[in-house]
């Protein structure tokens, strides 16, 4: 039985590798006209970077529900029952140490730097905040201790919301002052988008941080 | 001044900015909750009163191919509608559910029910291909996590299997849209509709059987739905009323957006195929039904029967049935929604006084749990399609459409579904009317089922307001919901 199942999941799953081979070779598509669209709406997004400016501007609506998914996911998981893991201990590693002292630092310049030059190069809070939770990750295999005490889980809650709150926020203004959601005035929309940035690089962070068991 | 369109972005955000208040707020989030769910219902109700006239709403001000838009047609407008019902029940049930010893389960239980309200919001507003796939995840991952709330081990355990299954379905959705924008290099809907009419490619056929597979996983259509059961039966009663009645539905209803939009040129031959798969989850998931002795496993499989006729529908989606056809799915799908929320919510307060989920323990219930078991036979009757019910014009329509096709052994397959489904629902009903055993009674108010009743009685009262439904409905019948 065991053993039929397995090989129909194998028939099942070279019969869809094979119908996407088929389908890819031979797909006809038209003249990408979007990215042209793209370019051409590119200075009244308020960033230079035409990833950036699709993913907070022309399609922030997109970035705003994924950013949703990844509250969801800390949420869920500090709902499960823990079969409570023992805090991770001090390794007591000099290397380790070591490099953390050295990382740790640079690591925090560069997920700043990472934020800000997402308007301009490759970059953005996504990539910041990975480093920043890295970071934290470090900390705590090195020296035990990463957050500050008094930030207990009750009081990250609002770090962990600010992202999608300021995304929120931003969207609400817009509306109430008789634009469409999340329609920033070409004058403020960069702004805009580093405020939000900014939230969500600290929201993020703590949302992969509190993944790691 | 506000923009009148902004009545579809304001659905989807309130509900998600109201989630985030309550994560932060403590003793009022009750209040709040309560507020925000009288706001939503009135919004729904406003986009009601707009009489199905297309509303549409550009994200961010970019027009269509290069931003997202929203759209909201006499379709979506019911379901919004529906949704708000549902939700609105699950969360006042939730407040007296998860009370007590279930305090804490009960705040965590009402941002992600809130945040499944705005999620569900999304995909039915949604007018882009991967803004359909992106509510998808948010629903999947939210749906995922409500089923684990009950931490037991069986609950964990099917929400889990749950997850799995789900995220498999995510990923063939994720290949159809990317082969999809490949062919027609867009995600706005009507574009690629246009694009594809225009070059019907064959090798969209991949493209289409990946999402609508997805979908179908995601809609546990026979033979892929040997998650629900599990998953939906095993969840508090609030959450399976969440996951029965909206998120199941989600799935079949981008499926309908799909079949009469971006791939119309391309459904000839996959009609008879879900009109097949539908056709046996009618008849396998009523005998399954039929067979249960737990009450909620009984309300679960019945789910996988319910959702074989909207899927069966495919088939008479075709023809001189075509609007016949369109008019008895969105109906059927309406009064599923309505009834099935209200059967898990009063199947919940059965449980509750009867300290147990066998139906045989059900004795005496008709005179302790009056209101639970009233709401059980009412919604019974709407899902078993019996006038006066929204459920008997929906499924009366679909027969129609099955008549004017001349497709005669759909018609016999939907009246077997119904003798079905009347035989497992008088089977439990019959029961709470047997004379109580002198068994020590749990003590457990009429609050829960008070509030199953007032949704049962919707479904009921939906019956009385076909035609306008119809109405709403009548230009996505005759344009296939591109206007």
């Amino acid at each position: 039985m065991r053993v039929v199942a397995h090989r129909l999941i194998v028939a099942g799953c070279t019969v869809v590798g094979l119908a996407l081979v088929y389908a890819v070779v031979n797909v006809q598509g038209p003249a990408p006209d979007l990215a042209l669209a793209v370019s051409g709406a590119l200075a009244e997004s308020g960033v230079s970077h035409p990833v950036t400016a699709v993913l907070l501007n022309f399609r922030a609506y997109d970035t705003l529900l994924e950013v949703a998914v990844m509250l969801v996911a800390p949420l869920v998981a500090a709902a499960l029952p823990t079969t409570a893991p023992a805090p991770a201990k001090p390794t007591n590693d000099p290397v380790l140490q070591a490099l953390a002292a050295v990382a740790v630092p640079l690591a925090l310049l560069l997920a700043i730097y990472l934020l800000l030059i997402g308007a301009s190069r490759s970059g953005g809070a996504f990539h910041a905040a990975a480093v920043l939770a890295g970071a934290l990750v470090l900390l705590q295999l090195a020296t035990g201790r990463s957050l500050p005490a008094w930030l207990t889980p009750t009081r990250q809650q609002p770090l962990l919301i600010l992202g999608l709150a300021l995304f929120c926020a931003v969207g609400w203004l817009s509306l109430l002052l008789g634009g469409y959601f999340l329609g920033y005035p070409p004058a403020w929309a960069g702004v805009m988008i580093l405020v939000i940035e900014s939230g969500l690089t600290l929201s993020l962070a703590l949302a992969l941080w509190r993944l790691m068991p | 001044m506000i923009r009148s369109d902004a009545l579809l972005p304001i659905l989807v955000m309130l509900p998600l900015s109201l989630a985030l208040l309550l994560l932060l707020s403590g003793r009022w989030g009750r209040f709040l909750s309560l507020a925000g769910m009288v706001l939503t219902t009135a919004l729904a109700a406003l986009l009601l009163s707009h009489g199905g006239q297309p509303l549409h709403h550009a994200m961010g001000g970019w027009p269509a191919p290069l931003g997202i838009g929203l759209r909201a047609d006499g379709l979506a407008t019911l379901m919004v509608m529906m949704t708000a019902l549902v939700c609105s029940a699950a969360l006042i049930y939730g407040e007296y559910w998860f009370d007590g010893a279930k305090a804490e389960q009960g705040r965590q239980f009402r941002p992600l029910a809130w945040l499944l309200w705005a999620g569900v919001n999304a995909l039915l507003l949604a007018d882009d291909l991967f803004n359909l796939y992106v509510t998808l995840e948010l629903l999947t991952l939210l749906a995922a996590g409500l089923a684990a709330l009950m931490a037991t081990q069986a609950a964990l355990t099917a929400a889990l299997r749950y997850l799995m299954v789900a995220l498999i379905a995510s990923t063939a959705f994720l290949l159809g849209v990317a082969l999809l924008y490949g062919a027609t290099g867009t995600l706005a809907l009507e574009l690629i509709s246009i694009r594809v009419a225009a070059n019907p490619q064959p090798v969209l056929v991949v493209a289409m059987a990946l999402m609508v597979g997805g979908l179908a996983l995601k809609a546990a259509l026979f033979p892929l739905h040997g998650w629900l059961p599990p998953a939906h039966g095993g969840a508090a009663p609030p959450v399976s009323a969440l996951l029965s009645a909206l998120v199941v539905k989600a799935s079949f209803y981008v499926v309908l957006r799909l079949w009469m939009g971006p791939l119309a040129p391309l459904t000839g031959g996959v009609g008879p195929v879900l009109g097949v798969l539908g056709g046996m989850a009618i008849v396998w998931g009523g005998w399954q039904a039929l067979r249960q002795h737990n009450l909620k496993m009984v309300v679960a499989y019945s789910t996988v029967a319910q959702m074989g006729y909207l899927f069966l529908a495919f088939d008479l989606l075709q023809g001189a049935g075509y609007a016949s056809a369109l008019n008895g799915m969105v109906l059927q799908a309406v009064a599923h929604g309505l009834a099935k929320g209200a059967m898990f919510l009063a199947a919940g307060a059965l449980v509750v006084a009867a300290g147990g989920y066998r139906v045989d323990q059900l004795q005496g219930m008709a005179s302790r749990q009056p209101l639970a078991v009233t709401a059980l036979a009412v919604a019974g009757i709407s899902l078993a399609g019996m006038p006066p019910t929204a459920g008997f014009a929906g499924k009366w329509l679909l027969l129609q459409a099955a008549w004017l096709n001349g497709q005669w052994l759909w018609l016999a397959v939907m009246l077997a579904g119904s003798l079905l489904t009347a035989s497992y629902l008088l089977k439990v009903v019959a029961v709470t009317f047997l004379p109580a055993p002198v068994a020590a009674s749990v003590g457990c108010g009429q609050r829960l089922g008070g509030v199953a009743l007032m949704l049962a009685l919707l479904a009921l009262l939906a019956g009385f307001a076909v035609m306008p439904m119809l109405q709403l409905l009548a230009p996505v019948a005759t344009t296939g919901g591109w206007l």
